[in-house]
Order: structure tokens, then sequence, then C-alpha cells
């Protein structure tokens, strides 16, 4: 469990795994006899273990985070874009997450770290309602042992809590990146990317070297039933990384 | 006390692109002050006589509730302004504030910096026109916060 609702589910393969699959992309989960919903790729353990972290919102993520170890699912997938993190090698890498869009980020921070010296700075801003919702809290050292700048901010403390208070936001100004030289990978609820993504910019980051991660409505998974549909954009294929000088007009329009 | 510089003043992003004029008159109500993790800045109803412009560390803002530590509803850090009510009649701390870590701050000694303002408007144009930015600042972020947005499924999720 990583917090009251949200449950980490390392999958091993019965059969065969998924095909290779790159730090962004989704699955398609199937929880049987409920339904299937698509779930970003939060990691991947030895022995072609898959992780994927879920959050109760709905009857087949409740199924799935209810799940006891031995338990079967579906998978399907890869789906979708990736981060394309090894094109931000030679400058700046910063990371800022919101709630549960910790979770797709975390295979690409790991990516990065594994390969640290080709990034100048690592940096991460994790937002969080509370303490008690931050995830992946037991990575958190690691990943400042292995050489990431990683700041957490909550919207609401708790007593004893000693860290930032504010919205992620806040921190974006104090990220010790060169912005011209940063590119940031940013996932969270899609107010929460669309005011990051215009803070960044305000600061400096080209546009085009900031990437989001969008989902709406993802259905089948494999840009056929056009639920997941964002202007000229199927999320399920074009995404659910984009660009944020692609995403930026589309997510003004209120209509999509 | 050891006294700021102009010089020194005008780096700091809170009063940049502040004429060397007014950061002289600015420089002789400030001084350096190192806070120590722990200090106590003010209380909530205490009188505003000062205010801060962190330079590092961080600084919590919290309120009193019985029975419990402070409530913290907000951390402010390097770049930024501590003290809003200096500034605004009846000059009354409306939360407390704490050094949460050990800090470097500015710090500029509040009714010395009014009579300035009073005196030549400009000045009191270009302080206005920055703690206006950062009240607007803050009042944008908590309005965000509000809507408790890591709170809430995004589109089509609640039915997942």
């Amino acid at each position: 469990m990583e917090t009251h609702d949200t449950v980490t589910l390392d999958l091993r393969p019965v059969d065969r795994p998924i095909p290779l699959h790159q730090p962004g992309q989704f699955t398609m989960l199937y929880a049987p006899g409920v339904g299937e919903v698509p779930v970003s790729i939060s990691g991947t353990g030895p022995d072609q273990v898959l992780v994927q972290t879920v959050r109760a919102v709905g009857a087949v993520t409740r199924a799935l985070c209810a799940c006891a170890p031995g338990r079967m699912i579906g998978v399907r997938g890869p789906y979708g874009t990736d981060w394309d993190v090894a094109r931000a090698a030679g400058g700046d890498l910063l990371i800022v997450a919101g709630g549960i869009g910790l979770a797709p980020l975390r295979g690409a921070l790991q990516a990065a770290l594994a390969q640290r010296d080709r990034y100048r700075r690592v940096v991460v801003l994790i937002g969080a309602r509370s303490p008690t919702e931050l995830i992946f809290v037991r990575d958190l050292g690691e990943w400042h042992r292995r050489g990431a700048d990683v700041e957490l901010t909550v919207d609401r403390a708790t007593e004893g809590w000693a860290g930032h208070v504010g919205v992620v936001t806040q921190l974006l100004r104090r990220a010790t990146v060169d912005p011209a030289r940063t590119t940031a990978l940013v996932c969270g609820p899609e107010i929460m990317m669309r005011l990051t993504a215009r803070e960044l910019v305000a600061l400096g980051v080209p546009a085009a070297q900031v990437r989001i991660s969008l989902e709406r409505n993802m259905r089948c998974g494999v840009a056929e039933c056009g639920h997941c549909q964002l202007g000229p954009l199927l999320l399920c294929r074009d995404g659910p990384v984009v660009g944020y000088a692609v995403a930026a007009p589309l997510l003004a329009v209120r209509e999509l | 006390m050891s006294g700021v510089t102009p010089a020194e003043l005008g780096e700091h992003a809170f009063l940049r692109g502040m004429t060397g004029h007014h950061l002289a008159i600015l420089a002789r109500a400030c001084w350096m002050a190192p806070l120590r993790a722990g200090h106590r800045l003010f209380e909530e109803g205490g009188t505003a006589q000062r205010f801060w412009l962190l330079q590092s560390g961080q600084v919590a803002l919290d309120l009193h509730s019985p029975g419990r530590s402070g409530l913290i509803v907000e951390t402010l850090g390097p770049g930024e302004l501590v003290g809003l009510s200096w500034l605004v009649p009846p000059y009354h701390w409306q939360f407390g504030a704490t050094a949460a870590q050990d800090t470097v701050a500015l710090e500029l000694n509040a009714i010395a910096v009014r009579a300035a303002c009073e005196e030549d408007p400009v000045l009191g144009y270009e302080v206005l026109r920055r703690v206006m930015s950062a009240a607007s600042s803050r009042l944008y972020a908590t309005r965000v916060r509000l809507l408790d947005l890591y709170g809430r499924p995004g589109a089509g999720q609640d039915r997942q």
C-alpha cells in the first residue's frame, strides 16, 4: 500500500511478458469480471516483473487495489508514447509530479539515475495533498543518494511536517536548473500540469522541452474507439506523453 | 546587526529593477538577519514592525489551535517576502512565523519604510507593486489548493 487508496502492484507474467516498454507508456489492466482500465507503468522489477501503481477511484481500480498476492489479472500493452528521457541528456532534467502523477514519472527518473552522468542536474519536485498521501516514500532516500535533488511539498501539513507547504509550482522558481537547458517532465491533475507548464515557459524553459502526460477517457488503448480524442490526437496512440507546444492550444479549448 | 548596501539589496529578487536611489533609501532601514532554525519571527496578533526578504532557508507561517502545535499554512523560501500585514492598517500579523531551518534574511524596519513611502510616492508605488505581486501570487496558489486537485479523480477516471 502506498497510501490509503493507492496500491503498487508487482505483476509477474504467467505466460509471456509484455513487450519491452519505455517510461511513460501504459498498459490496459483487466480485473476479471469487473472491467479494464489504462494504468501507467511505474517501473520494472527483476525477472520481468511489471510495476504498476493504481489509485482506487472507481469499480475497476478498487478491484485491482483489492487483489491479494497470487491473484491473476489481465495485462495488455504497452501502449502510447514515452517520456524520451534520453533526449534530455546533456542538460538539466526537471521532473514535476503531482499526486498519483509521480507513478508515470518514476520509471523516467529511474532511467535517468541509472545513467546519472549523462545529465547535468536532476531535480524532482513532488506535490501531494498531505504527507500521508505521498507515494514511493521508500524510494526518496535512494533517489537522493543516486544524485537527484528531491523537494516535497504538500497542500496541507500535518503535525510534525517539516517540509514545504504550498502548491508544487511554488517550488519551480527555487529549482536549481538552467531553464534554457532544461527538459521538464510533468504529470499530475490536468490543471496542475497546465499551471506548471505555463510557469516553466514563463521561467524560460522552451515549450518544446516541456512534456506532459495526458489521459482523456482511454478505453480501447489501440486508437480504435476514439474516446481519448483530444483534437487531432488520439491519446492512446499520440500520447499519453505529449509535448507542451502541441498540447497547449488543445488544452485551452473547453469543448475538447 | 550587519548593515546592507544598496547593491546587496538590489540583488534580491523582490527588489529587482528598483532604482539605486530607492535602494539607498531602503538600505538605511535594512540589516542582515541570520535566523536559526526554530527562531520565532512574529506571533499572530502582534504589531507588524518589521518584514523580511529571504535569501536562504525557509520560514513557515502558522496559525495557533488550542491543544495542537502551530498549524502550518504555507512555507516561504529564498527570494520571497515574509510579511504583508506591515503595509496594511492596523498593521497586526495575521499569522505567526518561524524559521523552519537556518535562514538568512534581509530584515527591514517597516515603520521607516512606510514613512519613506509616504514621503516619496514613486518609492511607495514601487514597494506596493511588488508586495501586491507577492500577495496576488499567494492568493492564486491558495485558490488552487482549495480545488483539492489531488483529492479528485481526473476526467473519466471516476468510471474506472
